[in-house]
């Protein structure tokens, strides 16, 4: 044993000779000194974290030639090469922050997104569908944001002073040439799709990315989950009918089909009702959706949806002055897919493409009117990440679309149709210049072969954050967009129509508190107009319209002030006018309110295990034209009020009851008056208003899942 | 518990070679003494450097890894900014998935991903409760799979239900039977060396406290 004495000396005096004192302070740049950095020699246990002045300090016995490393979350790491000899070390290390996206400024100019991305969203993908009121349509949830107009007697997309064809939805990339269901002239209609399919919503309600195109106000795109996570089978029992899913996985994708039928005819029967249906609306719908990851990191999705339905409503026909059947079939076939991939670390391709077959056939007393559409997508995207800061995005799309109406009465057959193929090409990039500011420039061409004309639209956006809460944003470009379809069966003489974007933004985050204010204005030019002739005469039409919409927008959200309870607020001020279709002169359009409201609030009632949601919204009065009158647009209606409430009861955990009612008090509600196309022999044109189906609207439901574990509920689809 | 730290500190310090191996029983065991010292976040987040350091010396080790993801774990839990906590999940989660990467088929790996989707979830119940919490349920039970004996894979499962039957306002007194059992039966696990976890009786012991 004894010669272990010397020998463990031998090490010893090696290590006392040997050691060396690494110390120093921590500091980033322009922040001042930095705790719990770790400080270390590569390769080695020795170390030490900074204190809370930043400064560090540790021996070590190593001796020779190091690399020392320095890291902090958020600062990029930071390396030296020292020499271990037994002098001491001292270092003044400056970390510098780490370009990090998803912590930098952010374009919000016009956009709203909701996600469960971990960054901070204004809105969840839950706030999408839980919004009492909207009973789980899409579009009526975002007619809670600023920039929405709620028109009662359509219920789709009003954005910014725009009409709702202005509006373009897309899914995964692909449009969607029939987002809404068919509905009644002058009564609401709801989106297609179940808002449960989408994992994030990004609605932009003006200065958008060149990728998308004809579109003169805002789009909307929504993006669908990815894989699920688990076999499931749902039955979902609500008063207008079931509706059931089942959901299969292997191992390296999934398949969901959803089968569905409504009826309003046992609801109509219990509620009272303004108008008289002798077919209620019915309809069923089905759906397969397809997961399946490719290689290593790509993602294919393939959704198909095929629905049919059908009602007769009775509707007053002012000419005959007698209550006459409208009877609406209508038969919705659509197929998007999109497959993502990466091709190398920091280039992703991402082809789209969508195929809508719809077809209405409308019949109205002795006339029948059917409309065809068949709209196909196809584009193709490629992303090339240029270092951390610079992102260029280039793609192509093909957009073809077949018209055909046909109009039959007792005498005539008339068919009008036409066939359109738009390409188009973009390019974009976005530029950090640092965590405060980023650009994005972006420029598009389009040519249409049915209008035989080229447009170029650029597009300029840019954000800079101010502080750690608050920024500014701005947007401006060129939109382009075809004519309506109801022109252009009849010519292709007409020209694009354009409207430029102007948009200034403010944005404030902080804590689960959220302040958004926006200023914008828009420039509308070639709005096409139908002028003196006959409607079927191509001569008749032109671009000679013009408008301009300005406004401000304010959101508000809360999370944070009441516990368990979450609300926001909406206010927008609109000011229009605009002269296109058929309008004689300059005039505010009927779709537009001056001041919108909306105020939504949600509560978690732990101990009744209970949602519930409360939803105020207040439109100002409209205008609307009455021809008896000499001005036009000169009349206005009432002032739109809704108060909706809904309540979601967790029965067991796998069990769920939901009930909601709209318009609980009862607001009176009325959109104006329709008018006969020719006045009766006193030379009055007569009229009768346009009234919503019932005053309020009530649905209970109850909604059952089954899995393997028995324990995941659809709380998330109802609270 | 201190004293039995102090135990394997003293054993592991005093069997000091000159190998590599016998380096790292040390530095993991003087880190694992360190547990004892900690009572705020920061204290967790700098014995996770040392974790953190140990482990990039030692790639194929999964331990240090593992320390180094349960200490910004629980400082995870201790901090109250939501955007701090999502940060501080941030650097465990990389830890987390290597250490998964190296022990497949440790219990106590699972029970820790668990633990981490849990704490994911709390940043932001309302919102992340369905996806995280199928997470959290889907990792305890892989751990549970694995080793049903495990007392962490048990305990988080426990706390797991307990947390879900609070949310939903249920009763949580009909776990205090199995927390019991549990801490009754704790002893009974022997961990593979005194380097791998042993942590987690005091959790146990507080919810049967609860329970009285």
């Amino acid at each position: 044993m004894k010669f272990l004495i010397p020998l463990i000396l031998f090490f010893a005096t090696v290590q006392l000779l040997a050691q060396t004192t690494i110390s120093g302070t921590i500091k980033a740049r322009n922040e001042g000194t930095l705790p719990g950095a770790n400080v270390y020699l590569k390769g080695t246990y020795d170390g030490a974290s900074s204190d809370a002045n930043g400064k560090f300090s540790f021996n070590t016995q190593k001796s020779g030639n190091f690399m020392l490393i320095v890291e902090y979350i958020g600062y990029e790491p930071f390396t030296r090469d020292v020499v271990l000899n037994g002098t001491a070390i001292n270092l003044n290390i400056e970390l510098q922050e780490t370009f990090n996206k998803l912590e930098a400024v952010t374009i919000t100019a016009g956009t709203f997104e909701a996600g469960d991305k971990k960054r901070a969203n204004i809105l969840s993908s839950l706030d999408m569908i839980t919004t009492a009121g909207a009973n789980g349509d899409v579009f009526g949830a975002l007619q809670t944001l600023p920039g929405t107009t709620t028109v009662g007697e359509s219920g789709r997309l009003f954005v910014k002073g725009g009409d709702s064809d202005e509006s373009k939805t897309f899914i995964d990339g692909a449009l969607v040439h029939t987002p809404y269901n068919a509905a009644a002239p002058n009564t609401s209609t709801r989106g297609r799709f179940n808002p449960f399919m989408f994992k994030g919503t990004i609605f932009s309600t003006g200065g958008y990315s060149a990728e998308y195109g004809q579109a003169l106000s805002s789009v909307l795109l929504l993006n669908t989950n990815d894989m699920p996570v688990e076999d499931q089978f749902d039955i979902s029992l609500l008063t207008i009918g079931p509706e059931i899913a089942g959901t299969k996985l292997w191992k390296t994708g999934a398949v969901t089909a959803t089968l569905g039928y409504f009826n309003l005819g046992p609801y109509m029967n219990l509620v009272p009702q303004n108008y008289k249906w002798s077919h209620a609306p019915e309809g069923f719908s089905s759906a397969v959706s397809i997961r399946q990851k490719t290689g290593k990191s790509g993602m294919l999705k393939i959704y198909s949806s095929y629905d049919a339905s059908n009602f007769i409503i009775g509707q007053l026909d002012l000419e005959q002055n007698k209550v006459v059947d409208y009877n609406l079939d209508n038969n919705n076939f659509f197929v998007n897919t999109s497959w993502m991939t990466k091709a190398g670390e920091n280039r992703t391709l991402t082809t789209s493409a969508s195929f809508t077959n719809n077809v209405d056939k409308a019949a109205f007393d002795t006339t029948n009117f059917d409309k065809e559409l068949k709209g196909f997508h196809l584009k193709q995207v490629v992303s090339q990440e240029m270092g951390s800061r610079i992102t260029m995005r280039a793609g192509a799309e093909w957009m073809h679309s077949f018209t055909e109406q046909t109009f039959k009465s007792p005498a005539n057959i008339f068919v009008n149709g036409f066939t359109n193929n738009t390409l188009a090409g973009f390019t974009e990039a976005e530029m950090y210049a640092s965590k405060h500011f980023v650009a994005r420039l972006g420029a598009r061409v389009e040519h249409s072969d049915y209008l035989n004309r080229t447009n170029f639209s650029p597009r300029i956006t840019a954000a800079y954050k101010l502080n750690e809460t608050s920024q500014f944003s701005m947007a401006y470009g060129w939109f382009f967009q075809n004519p309506s379809d109801d022109y252009l069966v009849y010519t292709d003489k007409l020209n694009y129509e354009r409207a430029d974007h102007y948009i200034l933004s403010y944005q404030s985050l902080l804590k689960g508190r959220t302040l958004r204010a926006e200023v914008y204005y828009k420039d509308y030019r070639n709005l096409a107009k139908q002028g003196n002739g006959e409607f079927y005469l191509p001569e008749s039409y032109n671009n000679n319209g013009s408008g301009y919409a300005g406004g401000f927008d304010l959101f508000i959200r809360d999370k944070k002030s009441v516990k368990n309870g979450d609300y926001w607020i909406s206010y927008s001020y609109l000011d229009t006018k605009r002269d296109y279709r058929d309008y004689p002169e300059m005039a505010t359009p009927t779709f537009a309110s001056k001041h919108n409201l909306a105020v939504v609030y949600k509560h978690w009632f732990g101990s009744i295990r209970s949602y519930a949601g409360v939803n105020y919204k207040y439109s100002s009065p409209r205008p609307y034209n009455n021809p008896n009158s000499t001005e036009f647009n000169g009349e206005r209606t009432l002032a739109y009020q809704t108060l909706d409430i809904s309540w979601s009861f967790l029965f067991r955990t796998n069990i769920i009851f939901y009930g909601a009612v709209n318009n609980v008090p009862g607001f009176k509600q009325e959109f104006g008056r329709r008018y006969s196309n020719v006045p009766d022999d006193s030379g009055i044109y007569r009229s009768t208003s346009i009234i919503p189906g019932s005053g309020r609207f009530f649905i209970l439901g109850c909604f059952i899942t089954f899995t393997k574990k028995g324990d995941k509920n659809q709380l998330e689809k109802i609270q | 518990m201190k004293t039995t730290l102090f135990t394997i500190i003293f054993v592991l310090v005093s069997i000091t070679g000159f190998s590599q191996s016998n380096e790292y029983y040390q530095a993991m065991g003087e880190s694992l003494g360190g547990y004892a010292n900690c009572k705020s976040g920061d204290d967790f987040r700098a014995l996770g450097n040392q974790f953190e350091r140990i482990a990039q010396a030692e790639a194929d080790q999964w331990l240090p890894l593992y320390y180094h993801a349960h200490c910004n774990i629980i400082a995870a839990f201790i901090e109250t900014d939501p955007a701090k906590k999502d940060a501080i999940l941030d650097i465990a989660e990389k830890s987390m998935n290597r250490a998964i990467e190296l022990a497949p088929n440790d219990a106590d790996a699972h029970a820790l991903h668990a633990m981490f989707y849990t704490a994911r979830l709390v940043v932001n119940p309302m919102e992340r409760g369905q996806k995280f919490g199928m997470l959290s349920g889907q990792a305890a039970g892989k751990a549970l799979a694995l080793d049903s004996t495990n007392p962490r894979a048990r305990l988080i499962n426990l706390q797991n239900e307990m947390g879900t039957a609070q949310f939903y306002g249920k009763d949580t007194s009909v776990y205090c039977d199995e927390a019991r059992k549990l801490l009754s039966e704790w002893d009974n696990f022997k961990a593979k060396s005194p380097l791998h976890p042993n942590w987690g009786k005091d959790q146990a012991a507080g919810i049967v406290e609860s329970c009285k």
